[in-house]
């Protein structure tokens, strides 16, 4: 039961500390395993695992629904596994390893489908201009999202790996599988809310070319804002021509000298 | 520092209470509006001060609570210059109130790119790889090496990025009011915003059909080839098109996400994703 709280916690402290002190990178196993070690009363082999995963997790970073296992849990469950088991943690990090990608899974249900409706709340609180609501609101969400994740690592200590993975397996593949797809499509709200600010019938035409930049070139966002700023500067200069243009014409509507060299345009064009 | 010369010191007051709010920008991270929630809590010691109309506030409050995402070191940089924006609108009748989301939409995705590999793919990995080689070696001190490392840059950037944002935008959003250039800068922002919320609905909504067609078991039609072959991408980009409509028609959030869910449930069961 203890080594069950630690570790949930150590998780959560991870995770959730992760988001609320600006992505300070709590939740890599670099940290989260130590804790984990110095809790359960072996840091020095909390240290050892943190070392190996931080190692294999090295290119993972967790952007919205993407990768594919999630570091803090499966550093969170290897530490705790390695300390129980006795050492070999080469054995061990294949058995964290597929509990840590149903816990991505779950963490982006949580994400998606708890936190996703919660959110449009905030629209509501701000039209009524609830200030503290929105501010209770701000961390509810926080404490529930990584608070209902950090009870997978504290029932998978507690019962042991299997039952955890197999109590997740038995929802049915179907709706699991249909959630995932909702969840892929659900930044299209999000991408739908920016529209509403940005669109405007003259300019929409440079959402579809970026539309089709991204899927048929499938170069980094970072070029493409860059190629975006770029055509962004263009037409902020030509607008700016044409701004000084008109304000050329303006003196000369006014000014004697221009009126007659209008006259004189006129009389070429007549 | 210099840049902190143009701010008074009420304002720099404020700034400092963004920064420490902005630090929880994603804890109520989610899909709709990401860091928007966040966004609005670090926003409210401006409102707060600039405003001291209720109504003027609630709509403040509502325009920051929209989507909003970056790398979180780089994000205060842009609430600095939101901020700034929320005075001067708070102090002349003219400000055209668009422009201040147009302006965040725009810098988001460059500086997401920017913030993103610096601090995600290049400083990370240096801290990460620091503090391996003393983990192996058992010193207890690699965790906190591994923090203190990353993380001085990560608040430094944010620290001054908020003084930066918040400066610039003071000296000049005033002054391109005056001589007219904010409606070109708007313009010029919207258009890169479009840009990159075009690029995002591509990279960000995933959409694939796992659907064939067979006869006698040889597969003669792949629906996602076909899919491709019309336009890459179009079931994302209709499916986001047809929220930015249901949006329009004011239908609410919360419906349209339990539609998506429904949808994917029902695709999942008839075996087309």
């Amino acid at each position: 039961m203890y080594d069950a709280f630690v570790v949930a916690l150590s998780v959560f402290i991870g995770v959730a500390g992760h988001e609320l002190l600006g992505m300070s990178m709590l939740s890599r196993p670099i940290v989260v395993a130590p804790l984990v070690g110095a809790l359960m009363g072996d840091l020095q082999l909390g240290l050892l695992v943190g070392a190996s995963l931080e190692a294999l997790f090295m290119g993972v970073v967790n952007v919205g629904i993407s990768s594919t296992a999630e570091p803090a849990l499966a550093a969170g469950l290897a530490t705790a596994f390695s300390i129980k088991m006795g050492g070999n943690i080469e054995a061990i990090i294949p058995l964290v390893f597929p509990l840590a990608v149903l816990g991505l899974q779950l963490m982006n249900m949580i994400f998606s489908f708890v936190c996703g409706p919660m959110a449009t709340k905030f629209f509501k609180l701000a039209r009524e201009g609830n200030e503290g609501g929105m501010i209770r609101l701000h961390f509810i969400m926080w404490v529930i999202h990584y608070g209902i994740y950090a009870l997978i690592p504290f029932f998978a200590v507690l019962f042991g790996a299997d039952v955890v993975k197999a109590v997740l397996d038995s929802i049915p593949k179907v709706i699991m599988n249909g959630l995932t797809v909702a969840g892929n499509l659900l930044p299209a709200v999000g991408m739908a809310m920016l529209l509403r600010m940005l669109w405007s019938k003259d300019i929409a035409v440079w959402f579809f070319f970026g539309v089709i930049v991204m899927a048929y070139l499938e170069i980094p966002l970072i070029a493409i804002a860059a190629i975006g700023t770029i055509i962004a500067i263009v037409i902020a200069q030509r607008d700016m021509q044409i701004k000084k243009m008109q304000t050329v014409q303006l003196q000369n509507v006014t000014s004697p000298v221009s009126s007659s060299l209008d006259d004189e345009e006129e009389d070429f064009f007549r | 520092m210099k840049i902190s010369k143009s701010i008074t010191k009420d304002e720099k007051k404020l700034v400092n209470k963004m920064f420490w709010r902005s630090m929880t920008m994603y804890a109520s991270v989610n899909p709709v509006t990401m860091g928007g929630g966040g966004f609005a809590y670090s926003m409210m010691p401006f409102i707060n001060h600039f405003y001291k109309n209720e109504e003027d506030r609630k709509l403040a409050l509502e325009r920051h609570a929209q989507y909003f995402s970056t790398t979180i070191p780089c994000s205060s940089f842009i609430m600095g210059i939101a901020a700034s924006m929320e005075k001067d609108n708070s102090q002349r009748s003219d400000f055209n109130v668009e422009s201040i989301n147009a302006i965040k939409t725009s810098l988001m995705g460059p500086l997401a790119g920017i913030g993103d590999s610096l601090f995600w793919g290049v400083w990370r990995v240096v801290a990460a790889g620091l503090a391996i080689n003393l983990a192996y070696a058992g010193n207890i001190l690699a965790p906190i090496i591994f923090l203190v490392v990353f993380n001085i840059p990560n608040y430094l950037c944010r620290y001054y990025g908020g003084l930066l944002g918040y400066s610039l935008g003071s000296k000049y959003i005033e002054q391109m009011y005056s001589n007219g250039l904010i409606t070109i800068l708007t313009k010029a922002a919207s258009i890169l915003g479009l840009i990159m919320v075009g690029a995002m609905t591509i990279s960000m909504v995933k959409f694939n059909t796992v659907l064939t067609l067979s006869m006698k078991g040889k597969e003669i039609m792949n629906v996602q080839q076909v899919l491709d072959s019309i336009f890459k991408g179009i079931i994302p980009l209709l499916v986001t098109l047809v929220c930015f409509k249901l949006l329009d028609k004011k239908v609410g959030v919360i419906k349209i996400i339990f539609g998506i869910v429904v949808l994917g449930i029902i695709l999942s069961l008839l075996g087309i994703a």
